[in-house]
């Protein structure tokens, strides 16, 4: 618990971050097209289901669809199997590798139970991708890509996403001064 | 191709690694106001990403790929989203690079994930009907509405967001 507060200092600052993802976002839109992820999701499935029961899979025609060709062998893919790459050799190299079940907020304002900790986890999964794929996009294909399109459909989600999570989060933590610890 | 994918996608993820942005903390005390460095990097991000693809745009290389818009389908989709964000303090992307760094909740969050998404692609003949049609204006962007050039938008509107990502404090108000 204490060792997760010494992981939260970014090893590099916001407008460094920003930078990055900009340029990563226009590099793809030069080369293939906007970044995305939970389109992956759907395909992952795709893929799965169709391993282990054709007829089922093939009885969905959006999972047809998206997962082409029933293959997890296309850029789209590749990009997404790419962040935990990333990811895990930039934590592994900053020394920033730091396995946990329940996060230090969770924690202080819900205990120290496992069990709710990953039912909550579950739940808000499947609502996060259940919304990404209602609006046909998360964080990254509809704010980080779309709103750089100037896209309506992206702007609205957008803001809709953040009232959806800043209601849920005062709901969820309400602020206690006994909750605050961190500077 | 498939390697170019991987590169970028490991770059992204580094990126989300290092600027905090797999972190549950940051996420979820940004949607507490608390803590704006999440919100910072987004329109950081935003607003090269918006100068950047439109400028390859005027030159004709950019691949862009807008979604549609359908009013009521899109803002029941981020509230729902917004929920789960809160819950869980990840997003898909960085769910995944969370899972990474050894975080058991993100994979949960992951095994949800996918539950949702499968669950989605079983309902979408019934779904479309209702929410994907009402307010329906297909794939349009702001330029569009307004008449002009992408680019005319995206200088102004780019430095605009990161003018304001750099006038945001880091840390919001504290009770």
């Amino acid at each position: 618990m204490r060792n997760d507060g010494a992981h939260v200092r970014p090893m590099i600052p916001w407008w460094a971050g920003g930078l990055g993802i900009g340029l990563v976002l226009t590099v793809a839109v030069g080369l293939v097209q906007p970044i995305g992820v939970s389109t992956q999701y759907v395909v992952l499935d795709g893929v799965f289901l169709h391993a282990v029961a054709p007829d089922l899979a093939a009885r969905s025609p959006y999972l047809v669809d998206l997962a082409e060709g029933w293959s997890l062998a296309t850029y789209e893919f590749a990009f997404v199997a790419g962040i935990p790459l990333g990811a895990f050799l930039s934590a592994w190299m900053t020394g920033r590798f730091s396995p946990r079940i329940i996060p230090r907020e969770w924690k202080a304002r819900f205990g120290r139970s496992p069990i709710k900790r990953l039912a909550a986890s579950f739940l808000g999964g499947f609502l996060l991708l259940f919304g990404a794929r209602l609006g046909g996009g998360c964080t990254s294909g509809h704010m980080i890509s779309g709103v750089s399109q100037l896209a309506l459909s992206s702007l609205l989600f957008s803001a809709a996403v953040f009232t959806g999570g800043i209601l849920t989060a005062h709901l969820l933590y309400p602020d206690h001064p006994d909750h605050i610890e961190e500077a | 191709m498939l390697w170019v994918g991987l590169g970028l996608g490991a770059v992204f993820g580094a990126l989300l690694q290092l600027s905090g942005a797999s972190s549950h903390t940051k996420i979820v005390n940004a949607l507490r106001l608390r803590d704006w460095t999440i919100i910072k990097l987004i329109l950081m991000g935003i607003g090269v990403g918006m100068i950047g693809i439109h400028g390859l745009d005027v030159l004709g290389w950019a691949h862009m790929k807008v979604k549609d818009l359908y009013v009521l389908g899109i803002l029941e989709a981020g509230l729902i989203f917004g929920v789960g964000f809160a819950l869980t303090g990840y997003c898909p992307g960085t769910a995944l690079a969370a899972v990474a760094e050894g975080k058991a909740d993100a994979l949960v969050t992951v095994s949800g994930g996918l539950v949702g998404a499968l669950t989605f692609a079983f309902l979408v003949p019934e779904l479309e009907e209702e929410a994907l049609a009402i307010g329906w204006y297909g794939p349009i962007t702001l330029p569009e509405v307004l008449g002009i050039r992408g680019i005319w938008l995206a200088i102004p509107v780019g430095c605009l967001v990161m003018w304001a990502a750099f006038r945001l404090p880091e840390f919001g108000r504290r009770p």
